[in-house]
């Protein structure tokens, strides 16, 4: 079978291009492929058949699904075209007619048939008389199963009373109180990192609602008392992960030292310039994954600009049992983008700047801290800009 | 059955013909499953609380099915049948009968759906020299 190679492109393009646009066959039909396929070698098998190659099984398969797809379709569409909602028995025949008009059938070039007597029924009713009483092999459940979905209580179910007026009784209610809390902290990291981007999305929707101020307040307070109460457990927690996937383990706070190996002065001093002046840019970063922050990006690009090369480093101070060291950061812009890849790729950098340490490191990062205070200068001048 | 004369009595017959039918699709059970012509039919769109409407789908797809396997039966045995009129001295007719892209592809190709099929991917530079390896 020797077929030109043009020709197979176009049809495959087409191919493509069709099966793309009508979604006929996804991830989910695979159940119905499966049983399409027993079924249709048990129809070759009576056949004659003896054994079958798992392609050609596969493509017949595959039209016997899109045969019955047409067929529904077609006859759905006569209906409608008669002005019907429900299928009648002469829109499955004409529908039927269509279908095997390529081949022709007896009496298909009457224009007044009836259909009842069409030619194809009667190949059908001589068929039926035919064939081998052949069942199905197995017994097919009812599919697809339909999953209760269990909703968020209304504030109704629930017994809660909304909280204004401006909240009608059966919208979900709010979550708990406890939960706002203890996810506008820090060290949450352990959570994000299981449950993925949802979770961190929540979390930074709830975070650009909450002003300027009250994320300070609570910064400082977390700073203060943080540390030790809030976050012992987590940072437990987060030591066990951090030991199995570093990008699971939890965010570091400021001044907590990622562990008992080589004290690394200079990006604690680091943090703690940083914290004294924009404790608001920092929460948002920490914990949550970079991935998230990009669907934000316009929401959160002019304190990105300022705090993602420290975002980075903090990363690195978690990765751990190495010495953070100074790496080359690109554009300080472009870098949220491509941190995952980035995180990755600086630890053989790690690995040479480590050999290469020299004090041009300590001066960039106190130009890069000075580049932090100019910015989250101008950030805090503008609090209502998120 | 001629439709001018007796007419509404003619329709009748077909009427009750088809009526008949469709009471004894009900008796015989296809081998395509309902579960199955149902999923596919509920995605199309086709709706239709009467179970003999899907029967009569379930059948003409298995009709459908037979006829494409039938083709490519024939096909498989015709090309058996040259092969053996070559080396008649062997007899060596191969006795399974195994239904292969080629046959179903010629088989298909009359009702309208073209499957062309790769013969060989070339994962080496030797792949798909000898031509006398053709199945897969």
């Amino acid at each position: 079978m020797k077929d030109g190679g043009l020709e197979n492109k176009k049809e495959l393009e087409n191919s493509k291009k069709q099966s793309k646009s009508s979604k006929f066959r996804s991830k989910s039909d695979d159940f119905a492929l499966a049983i399409a396929k027993v079924a249709v070698a048990q129809v070759c098998e009576s056949v004659g058949f003896q054994s079958f190659q798992h392609s050609a099984l596969e493509t017949l398969s595959d039209v016997t699904a899109r045969y019955i797809y047409t067929l529904g379709k077609t006859t759905n569409f006569n209906a409608n075209l008669a002005g019907r909602l429900e299928s009648n028995v002469f829109d499955v025949i004409q529908g039927l007619e269509e279908l095997e008009s390529g081949l022709g059938f007896a009496g298909a070039s009457d224009i007044n048939r009836c259909l009842a007597k069409s030619g194809f029924v009667r190949d059908i009713v001589h068929f039926v008389g035919d064939a081998a009483d052949v069942r199905f092999a197995y017994d097919v459940p009812r599919f697809p199963v339909v999953k209760e979905r269990k909703g968020m209580g209304s504030f109704q179910e629930k017994g809660e009373e909304p909280h204004g007026e401006h909240i009608p009784s059966w919208l979900p209610a709010f979550p708990d109180p406890e939960a706002y809390a203890t996810e506008s902290t820090v060290g949450n990291g352990t959570t994000s990192g299981s449950d993925g981007v949802k979770t961190g999305l929540v979390r930074i929707e709830r975070k650009i609602e909450w002003p300027l101020l009250n994320f300070q307040q609570q910064f400082a307070r977390n700073g203060n008392v943080g540390d030790s109460s809030c976050v012992g457990g987590d940072s437990g927690k987060a030591w066990e992960v951090s030991n199995s996937n570093p990008y699971l383990a939890a965010p570091l706070h400021f001044g907590e030292k990622e562990v008992d190996v080589s004290p690394v002065v200079l990006p604690t001093k680091l943090s703690n310039e940083v914290a004294s002046r924009d404790p608001v840019s920092e929460n948002r970063f920490v914990g949550n994954h970079v991935s998230v922050l990009e669907t934000f990006a316009p929401a959160i690009e002019g304190i990105k600009s300022g705090m993602c090369e420290y975002s980075s480093k903090q990363k690195n101070v978690l990765y751990n049992q190495r010495p953070t060291v100074h790496f080359k950061i690109g554009i300080g812009k472009k870098s949220l983008n491509t941190a995952p890849d980035f995180i990755s790729k600086n630890k053989d950098l790690q690995k040479i700047a480590y050999w290469f340490e020299n004090d041009n490191e300590k001066d960039d990062r106190k130009r890069r801290a000075e580049n932090f205070m100019k910015e989250s200068m101008e950030c805090s001048q503008e609090p209502g800009q998120l | 059955m001629s439709h001018n004369p007796q007419s509404s009595d003619g329709k009748h017959d077909d009427d009750s013909t088809l009526s008949d039918f469709l009471a004894s699709l009900m008796d015989y059970t296809p081998t395509i499953p309902d579960e199955l012509v149902e999923q596919y039919l509920a995605k199309s769109g086709f709706q239709c609380p009467d179970v003999r409407l899907i029967r009569l789908v379930a059948v003409a797809t298995q009709k459908f099915v037979a006829e494409v396997a039938s083709d490519a039966l024939q096909h498989c045995k015709a090309r058996q049948d040259a092969v053996v009129k070559d080396k008649r001295d062997k007899q060596q007719r191969d006795k399974r009968l195994i239904l292969t892209m080629d046959d179903l592809s010629k088989s298909l190709r009359e009702y309208g759906v073209n499957v062309k099929h790769q013969e060989y991917f070339a994962d080496s530079p030797s792949t798909g020299i000898d031509p006398a390896s053709r199945e897969e």
